[in-house]
């Protein structure tokens, strides 16, 4: 008779991340369990999820950070990968701070503090200027 | 019965994680149809390969503008069959590699040029005074984050079906740009060519799934794969043993204890603009343990001026078995998000002809879960976008007609067990409804006047 063997087993915990030693430890390391990647292929790619966020690309790190957050929160665990997100997540919260930094001050500040130059960096004005929204 | 009850449940999970997608898709290409074109009534229209045989323009007369659409569509559907018969041309020949490139450049360009002149209508449209570094940064990042996580084999699966849905919207909003009487008329020919496609011995997706099961390989395209729906908890530790919900077929007269077959065939929907094929075929290997590969194939192509072929590659598994199924077979065991398929999506600019490889059809992936090709989201999110060009009425209308037509299709393949287009139920239905509110509005709208005008102006 097929049944499921949890049917059984009310008390059986749904939740896949099981440890015989801890309870609160994960084995695996992405956020997509038992259907990510192994420990040993996330070492790689966190390794070159890090390395290329440099090449400006900070939504590369927060998707590093998103995709090991059980790197992020069990914090003994995964020694091996936990470097490189805590690295992704220092790199994504610095370029994200000086961006909206950035970004923020110009639009708040607008011509006032910027002059006639803010009339030459504003997205719409240059979309006008350099034709890119008429298609063909 | 604890059996019934959670294959229902499994069923109607299973469903509804294609069902979410597809809705989300079409939701936010209405969204972005009436914000940026509620001032003009597009008065430019894209020149791609879908008007390379007229031009339609406003002052014509209704005859004109119907031959010049049918013209415009013949066209299309020619351009369309050249790609994909290149496409199982490359296939045959094990040009691999080169496909996944063509696709991970394809996906660069769409989520890059056409996002970004998305994007750029948008920041006009509200006056967003945004910089120019920060939307380029922006933009850049979104685009190199969309190619790796619809490229690489293993990315978080949100991101990748996210950016999938992404790509669908952008394309299904770039051909809502074509002209009407052209688009409806690419609409129901892309239907009859995935009909074609698929059921004629010569069409190009069914040799391309023939070639793909002989093979037991994987057709690269862009296919959104639904996470698999797992009711059981399962042993971490054990690599070995997985857990999955398989479908499950009984036959008649099979009691519980048997193991039945199913055959289920799994529409894979990808984007290609002209065809959806539907294929499946299933085979058992051995009474004992059904296993059935059902594939779906559709071939969409997409895009005016990009041959978009789309061949949704589906297996099914053919065993639903409750309960802890081990794995010897290492194509099953392969996670859910299986990156063997790419899809090809050429830029649209200019006159540039990009073609798209996005496969149509649904199907079962290797881990039990639904997969769809990424050329159903485009053709139903371009319906759809048409029909909120005229009114939310017809927008109602033609998303309950597209899912019907999406659950009649599950429905066929049960039955039929083969090969079979996905798209021409839900675009019938859906080109049915449009024509039938649109026809039901405009003479509500004449008595509405008339009444108007009889009681409420002379009292």
């Amino acid at each position: 008779m097929e049944h499921n063997n949890n049917n059984n087993n009310p008390n059986r915990n749904p939740n896949p991340i099981r440890n015989p030693l801890s309870s609160s430890a994960p084995v695996w390391p992405t956020i997509d369990g038992a259907l990510g990647l192994t420990e040993e292929d996330s070492v790689s790619y966190a390794r070159n999820f890090y390395n290329f966020g440099f090449a400006l690309l900070p939504l590369l790190w927060a998707v590093n950070c998103f995709y090991f957050w059980p790197v992020l929160r069990h914090s003994r665990s995964f020694p091996r990968i936990r470097p490189y997100v805590v690295g992704s997540a220092i790199g994504l919260t610095v370029f994200t701070a000086l961006l909206c930094s950035w970004a923020l001050t110009f639009s708040l500040g607008g011509e006032r503090l910027f002059g006639p130059v803010w009339d030459q960096l504003v997205m719409y004005n240059l979309a006008d200027r350099l034709g890119l929204t008429t298609w063909s | 019965m604890a059996h019934s009850s959670s294959i229902l449940d499994s069923l109607g999970e299973e469903i509804l994680r294609i069902i979410t997608p597809v809705s989300i898709c079409m939701f936010l290409v209405v969204i972005l149809v009436s914000i940026l074109n509620s001032n003009s009534s597009s008065s430019f229209s894209v020149s791609s390969i879908a008007t390379i045989a007229y031009s339609e323009s406003t002052s014509d007369s209704d005859w004109d503008k119907f031959i010049g659409a049918l013209f415009n569509s013949l066209a299309f559907v020619f351009f369309v069959t050249l790609a994909t018969f290149i496409l199982v041309l490359l296939f045959y020949f094990r040009c691999t590699r080169f496909l996944k490139l063509y696709m991970a450049f394809s996906a660069f360009v769409v989520l890059g040029f056409l996002g970004g002149e998305i994007s750029l209508f948008l920041v006009q449209h509200f006056d967003t005074p945004i910089d120019c570094v920060t939307f380029l940064i922006a933009l850049f990042n979104f685009a190199v984050v969309g190619v790796v996580a619809v490229f690489m084999s293993k990315m978080a699966i949100v991101v990748t079906q996210g950016y999938l849905v992404v790509i669908g919207i952008l394309v299904a909003y770039w051909f809502t740009m074509l002209p009407e009487w052209t688009t409806w008329s690419m609409l129901v020919a892309m239907a009859l060519y995935d009909l074609a496609a698929v059921l004629l011995p010569v069409g190009p997706l069914r040799l391309l799934v023939e070639l793909a099961i002989s093979r037991d390989e994987e057709i690269p395209a862009l296919v959104y794969e639904a996470r698999p729906v797992n009711h059981h908890s399962f042993d971490a530790r054990t690599d070995a043993v997985t857990q999955r919900r398989l479908w499950r077929n009984r036959r008649i007269g099979d009691d519980d204890d048997d193991d039945s077959n199913l055959n289920v065939n799994s529409v894979l929907n990808s984007n290609m603009d002209e065809e959806n094929v539907l294929t499946s075929i299933s085979n058992t290997n051995d009474p004992g343990r059904i296993r059935g590969d059902i594939n779906l194939v559709r071939e969409n192509a997409s895009s005016n001026s990009n041959l978009n072929s789309n061949t949704l590659y589906d297996r099914n598994l053919v065993n639903v078995e409750e309960g802890q199924v081990r794995e010897t077979d290492t194509d099953v065991s392969t996670p859910l998000i299986d990156r063997g398929v790419t899809v090809r999506l050429h830029g649209v600019e200019d006159s540039a002809s990009s073609e798209s490889l996005m496969l149509e059809g649904i199907g079962l992936g290797s881990s039990g879960a639904i997969k769809l090709g990424l050329g159903d989201f485009i053709f139903y999110s371009v319906l759809v976008g048409r029909a909120a060009m005229y009114d939310f009425m017809t927008v109602y209308a033609c998303y309950l007609a597209i899912i019907a037509g999406l659950g009649v299709t599950l429905i066929l393949l049960a039955v039929y067990r083969k090969a079979l287009p996905a798209l021409p139920v839900s675009v019938a239905l859906g080109v049915l409804f449009y024509f039938l509110t649109r026809l039901l509005l405009e003479s509500l709208r004449e008595v509405i006047y008339n009444f108007y005008e009889l009681y409420i102006i002379d009292s």
